[in-house]
């Protein structure tokens, strides 16, 4: 690979250099094709029907708005190339990547196919052929990059002895040059780590533990400064040379790289207006009257001759003219002749096996289940402020209302009810919330890591979540604890031990239910603070009607107390109640409480006032308890449907 | 209007040679109209720098609360971070030309702008000087003749394009001007900005939808250009648009500068249709000045030192690869530096003859030379009195007025959210007053009753906290810049604030008030109605001047809310409700005195409760209980009803001071945690 450009700036030197190893594969002869694998892509088309208007319009929904987003596209690449897909944004680039990987979403219908060496492939077929890179990375920020490559490799490779693991693990980090940051968190931008371009990087090699042979982009070089931008578009094109199919998008690639790329496609509304070598492309557009400016970047200036210009209705058509008339020479150019009839060969030759094009058997799921397990915990433990947080968030609630009561009355004038109750309300109001707190903050990135690694075939997503859940579990318990073995002795709750253990008990279901919740419904809207809001606004209702500490649910309309039995802090405030109330004897004022002198007297027994909040709640405790744990599992159960559901809708 | 004939000549001259560039030029022509509308009118400008040298402190721009977060205390000195922004940069611009400053990012553009506009934050000028119109730079003088447009689009989404420069226009125009000259200032920057097509769209932001971002950039422009500044400086005027509008905007930006303007950009790595637009060029390269020159010489300049651009690439990305500095490696850097320097120092040797810094081909035809030079023989006998004769601006009463205007016309403009916090403040009363829904059989308990009372106090009005604080921040930005500008002062913008925000809060009040009221059926009769109305009016009152405390105290979104959140609990739990209010010790109490929720509470309790008596039931006694001795029991009855008036107005009037001094002290400056 000496041959290629070195990778800070690039004299034109280094540009005649960089043609030499390409003259081989550019005019292919039929016989030297034969072992190499191929991609076609056979007058692809793609469109999305959707309705016109906004929801609560009912005239202009009846109608159908149909776009083409892809126009009859044909491409075809071998192995040892590398292909740039280029066009202004809404052009199709990513759409074009989607049909080729089988990725889009299944509400548009796709015509043409796809052919892996001349063979048309089956929709199932696709996540075994093709590796595809995001935009984004998504990585755990607090794994070493070696761990993070172990990890997606013990998901991916069934029955591997950890020495193959480890080798190969080697081997992939040495290709893409990460051995030098092998042992180094990757970090994110909120705390250092590996540099953005070497996440990018190990983006990369996730995807190359599978020995794909077609890897797909798309836009890799986003977000990055154009040194390294450039810097892995070599790379990639290092990574072509031996023996992949690189295809990649870019949105605004830099002059040096014109020479780099073997087939450069560019798509202008879903159309292909030309695919061919720099070499042709240069010729072609000359041939059309529109020779590239000596000092300007022929992607730039490709790029806006074939674009649309949307501002003026005028200019639309003129622009929109042009690229037709562009579009149309290229059609009956030889280049795209000679690419239809290497399409047609290779459907004729079929002496290359199809499948597979990755490592396909994968662990089975419990041994899955156990990496991902331990791929969170690590990831957690790692993240000391997530740690720190996750144990004390709770105590901290717990301090707060301490610091305002410090300890709870045995007089009923002096308030016993009174503090009792506001006390119990904000706990019971405050541990989901807690909960809830914990998961919008780390969940959404496990989401994203599981959302990318379950369409690469690695896992499915519910398996993600239950990791989570499981991992939760130990750190929720010990928060607990902590905060209620420091609220319950300092606030002068109930002095007994089995009654603290009761009450913690009682605690711990809310914050595990807030948490679960909160992944429920994580698993349908995507924006966090979305969840966040619901969540909150779910658990303030359920608090005011649920808990009967502001309203006796005796006295409520038949709507609100038939509500009130699907509220979980029903029966959590209930235990409270009757674990804190049950068998005290409170004083009223100095004289031994007499109606009397005080009609507030009249009540000075814990079990009054059970009965008058929640009647009947006494000989309930144990099925309380009963129906409040049960909460969990029915949401866990609720949030494997909800993420099963998940992985069949958003298929990309 | 003379000058612009030889510019146009230029322009011709340097678009002939090159059939290619014009087709590439032709591919953005969507203008043919290249006629000024709106041309600057006073003297001619000439800013110039001379043996510049800037230090930058890299972590006193680390704002204050990030230090904490690292464990540093925000005063400690930090002598290590201290570096050389700018190294010993010299030019000279006159009006009716655009320079170009260029460079990889961390080379000095930033900097370089701050120092002109005067608003380099931490940094300090080691030597040299700054010259506008031969005079050095005084924060006045800028004041007076440059104008800054940021590279974030600050603008109040709802209004329309016209509005927005029209209310600019009332605020930045001098008194002297009569509305129809206004109106006339207004279309003629409309014209020359070619907004006239969506002069009557509403500007929008990422989540209104509006004009498209190359028009809002010009927007942007367009409030600067209002004043008629001599001087314009924009800061990445480019990012973030797509190929056809950055092009047409340098394009504008270019007519400005024929306009008889000094146009000053900074851009990161223009492509090569915009780069063949530019006038003069600076390229720097972490301080040092590497070329600066036309730009259409600057190949040829770096032709002649040895570095020829290669065919088929575009000379600012070139150019710029080659000057910039590598830091992925030790060496790496040092050898990209020395190189940057070597550079610098040829470039210092072939200029030192020129006054102006300006690298001229000598070889090139006397056209080019003209081009350049040829203002020098144009530039007007200086007039020194006319920028210190004292434009009188409009006045604080007239600044008030506009504001809230504008103010109103935003917010009213704002439909959807109007109606959701409508709707939001409907639901919530509707389910609350169904909830303890009281026609019946059966009378709420004092226990429900007091509870519900509390309830309406204190647990819907915490939705305004957050959104108050939302639309704080929002505006936030805009308005850092706006008083930086000189626009308006603190205190019309107090005002116009606090008394915009009464409608809204009028009609929240309104629709959230009455339905649970009733519904709960309280007591019935006018009297108790109207001062639980006047109660609940007030403390949400004093929720919205808390929130804007919050938001005006502290710099980001997160922190404000959080800060809130926190007071907001506070004053919950110390509301008499949740903990007994006898039972509080020292601190709590004290909060308690100046919880406005505690207020309330107390406050709806003596109008609810006041000779009213309820039943309590234990078993099968029924004990009536009087009103007066659950509020004695609850100490709910320290004060008589009117005092609690008072004492909210009071807290209130607390708030709106503590707003006023953050507002009048604390930089609005606005800091995305996100």
């Amino acid at each position: 690979m000496s041959e290629l450009p070195s990778l800070s700036p690039v004299g034109p030197s280094g540009l005649q250099l960089s043609k030499g190893p390409r003259g081989s594969s550019e005019g292919v002869p039929a016989a030297a094709s034969e072992s190499r694998h191929s991609l076609g892509v056979f007058h692809v088309s793609y469109s999305v029907s959707y309705r016109v208007g906004p929801w609560w319009d009912i005239a202009s929904r009846r109608q159908r708005w149909n776009r083409q987003i892809l126009k009859d596209v044909s491409l075809y690449v071998e192995s040892g190339q590398i292909m740039c897909i280029l066009g202004s944004s809404g052009s199709g680039k990513t759409t074009l990547l989607d049909a080729m990987s089988g990725r889009l979403r299944r509400q548009g219908t796709l015509l043409g196919e796809v052919c892996v060496n001349g063979q048309a492939l089956r929709r199932d077929q696709f996540q075994d052929c093709f590796s595809y890179v995001l935009q984004s990375d998504t990585l755990l920020s607090s794994l070493t990059v070696r761990e993070t490559l172990v990890y997606t490799a013990l998901l991916a490779i069934r029955g591997a002895s950890r020495a193959f693991i480890q080798k190969k693990v080697e081997a992939v980090m040495a290709e893409l040059s990460l051995s030098h940051v092998a042992d180094q968190l990757i970090g994110n931008y909120n705390f250092g780590g590996i540099s953005t371009g070497e996440r990018r990087r190990v983006s990369i090699a996730a995807q190359l533990l599978q020995d794909p042979t077609i890897m797909l982009f798309d836009e890799p070089t986003t977000g990055l400064d154009c040194m390294t931008a450039n810097q892995i578009v070599v790379l990639l094109a290092e990574l072509a040379r031996r023996d992949r199919i690189v295809i990649l998008t870019i949105h605004q690639p830099r002059s040096e790289l014109f020479q780099l790329f073997d087939r450069i496609a560019i798509l202008s509304f879903g159309e292909l207006v030309f695919c061919g070598t720099p070499v042709e492309m240069l010729e072609f557009f000359s041939g059309c009257g529109y020779p590239c400016p000596e000092h300007s970047n022929p992607f730039d200036f490709y790029m806006d001759l074939t674009s649309v210009d949307t501002q003026s209705k005028e200019r639309e058509m003129e622009t929109y003219k042009r690229v037709q008339s562009i579009g149309s020479a290229y059609r009956e150019s030889a280049i795209y002749h000679k690419t239809l009839e290497n399409i047609e060969r290779t459907k004729h030759l079929r002496t290359l096996p199809m499948v597979p094009f990755k490592t396909r058997d994968s662990p089975g799921t419990l041994s899955k289940l156990c990496v991902l397990l331990r791929r969170v915990t690590r990831n957690l433990m790692r993240n000391k402020l997530a740690v720190v947080m996750r144990l004390v968030q709770n105590l901290i609630m717990g301090l707060f209302v301490i610091f305002f009561l410090v300890r709870v009355q045995n007089d009923v004038l002096k308030g016993a009810f009174q503090d009792r109750v506001g006390l119990l309300y904000q706990f019971v109001g405050a541990m989901p919330y807690t909960g809830m707190l914990n998961a919008v903050t780390l969940f959404p990135v496990l989401r994203a890591v599981s959302d990318q690694e379950s369409q690469d075939g690695l896992y499915q997503k519910w398996q993600m979540l239950l990791a989570y859940v499981l991992h939760v579990l130990p750190f929720s318990v010990i928060a607990t604890v902590i905060f209620s073995s420091v609220s319950y002795w300092t606030l002068g709750l109930y002095p007994e031990v089995a009654r603290f253990g009761y009450f913690s008990a009682a605690l711990l279901a809310p914050h595990l239910i807030g948490e679960f919740l909160t992944l429920v419904l994580l698993g349908m809207v995507q924006n966090p603070n979305v969840v966040n809001s619901i969540v909150a606004l779910l658990c303030i209702a359920g608090v005011l009607v649920g808990s009967g500490f502001v309203r006796n649910i005796e006295e409520m309309p038949i709507p609100f107390k038939i509500f009130t039995y699907f509220t979980f802090q029903k029966y959590c405030s209930e235990i409270l109640v009757v674990n804190e109330f049950y068998g005290r004897n409170f004083t009223c004022g100095s004289s031994n409480g007499s109606v009397t002198a005080n009609p507030m007297c009249a009540f000075n027994q814990g079990l009054q006032f059970i009965e008058r909040i929640s009647p009947g709640a006494t000989s309930r405790f144990t099925a309380d308890f009963l129906i409040l744990y049960a909460f969990i599992p029915a949401l866990v159960l609720l949030g494997t449907v909800v993420f099963k559901v998940r992985d069949h809708l958003i298929s990309r | 209007m003379a000058q612009t004939a030889p510019e146009d000549r230029g322009l011709q001259t340097r678009a002939a040679p090159q059939d290619a560039s014009g087709l590439q030029d032709s591919l953005f022509s969507s203008e043919s109209d290249n006629s000024l509308y709106f041309t600057y009118s006073g003297p001619s400008n000439t800013l110039e720098v001379q043996g510049l040298s800037y230090q930058v402190d890299a972590a006193s721009q680390v704002p204050w609360f990030e230090q904490l977060a690292q464990f540093k205390m925000p005063w400690a000195s930090h002598k290590d971070s201290c570096e050389l922004g700018i190294q010993n940069l010299s030019f000279k611009v006159r009006s009716g030309q655009m320079l170009a400053i260029i460079g990889s990012s961390g080379c000095g553009r930033a900097s370089l702008l701050d120092v002109i506009t005067g608003r380099g934050h931490g940094g300090k000028i080691k030597s040299g000087q700054i010259w506008i119109n031969g005079q050095p730079s005084t924060p006045q003088l800028v004041r007076k003749s440059v104008a800054h447009v940021r590279q974030h689009d600050q603008l109040l989404p709802n209004l329309t394009v016209r509005e927005t420069l029209a209310f600019v226009a009332q605020l930045r125009l001098p008194r002297t001007f009569s509305q129809a000259q206004r109106d006339k200032r207004v279309d003629d920057v409309i014209a020359e900005l070619r907004l006239r097509q969506c002069a009557n769209t509403r500007v929008g932001n990422t989540y209104v939808r509006g004009v498209s971002g190359g028009e809002r950039r010009r927007v942007s422009i367009g409030v600067q250009l209002l004043w008629n500044p001599g001087i314009l400086i924009l800061d990445e005027p480019t990012s973030g648009l797509d190929s056809f509008t950055a092009h047409n905007l340098v394009k504008t930006l270019s007519r400005l500068a024929k306009g008889n303007r000094l146009v000053l950009i900074s851009l990161h790595q223009p492509r090569s249709d915009i780069f063949r637009l530019f006038d003069l060029v600076l390229l720097m390269a972490s301080g040092i000045t590497i070329y600066l020159g036309a730009a259409q010489h600057m190949v040829q300049y770096f032709t002649a030192i040895g570095h020829p651009c290669p065919r088929y690439s575009n000379p600012a990305d070139f150019y710029v690869d080659l000057t910039s500095i590598d830091r992925q490696s030790g060496e790496r850097e040092v050898a990209t530096r020395e190189k940057a320097r070597s550079l610098a120092a040829l470039f210092q040797e072939k200029v030192r003859d020129f006054d102006d810094c300006l690298w001229r081909a000598e070889a090139r035809d006397s056209g080019s030379k003209r081009h350049t030079l040829g203002l020098d023989s144009l530039v007007l006998p200086r007039d020194p009195d006319h920028l210190s004769t004292p434009t009188q601006l409009p006045g604080p009463v007239q600044q008030f007025s506009t504001l809230i205007r504008r103010h109103i016309a935003n917010d009213f403009r704002d439909l959807p959210t109007l109606l959701i916090h409508g709707a939001e403040a409907c639901l919530m009363s509707l389910v609350i007053g169904f909830l303890y829904y009281g026609h019946g059989t059966i009378k709420l308990s004092f226990t429900d009753t007091a509870a519900l009372l509390f309830m309406i106090g204190a647990l819907i009005p915490f939705n305004v906290v957050l959104d108050v604080i939302a639309k704080c921040h929002s505006e936030r930005a805009m308005l850092y810049y706006e008083l930086e500008d000189g626009l308006y002062t603190a205190g019309p913008y107090f005002f116009a604030k606090i008394l915009g925000e009464l409608p809204e809060h009028c009609a929240y009040i309104l629709i959230y008030g009455m339905p649970t009221y009733w519904l709960a059926n309280l007591r019935p009769s006018p009297e108790p109605f109207l001062l639980h109305f006047l109660l609940v009016w007030l403390v949400v009152f004093c929720c919205r001047l808390m929130a804007l405390c919050a938001a005006a105290l502290l710099p980001t979104f997160h922190m404000s809310s959080f800060f809130g959140n926190a007071l907001y609990n506070s004053f919950y739990l110390t509301g008499g409700f949740m903990i007994s209010l006898s039972n509080l010790w020292t601190v709590p109490a004290w909060i308690s005195n100046v919880s406005f929720l505690r207020w309330c509470f107390e406050g709806l309790m003596q109008i609810h409760f006041k000779g009213q008596t309820y039943h309590l039931v234990v078993g099968n006694l029924t004990f009536p209980i009087p009103g007066d001795k659950i509020l004695s029991n609850m100490h709910l009855n320290s004060y008589p009803l009117y005092a609690i008036y008072f004492i909210l107005i009071g807290i209130s009037g607390g708030f709106v001071a503590l707003y006023y001094v953050s507002l009048k002290f604390i930089k609005q400056k606005s800091s995305q945690d996100w």
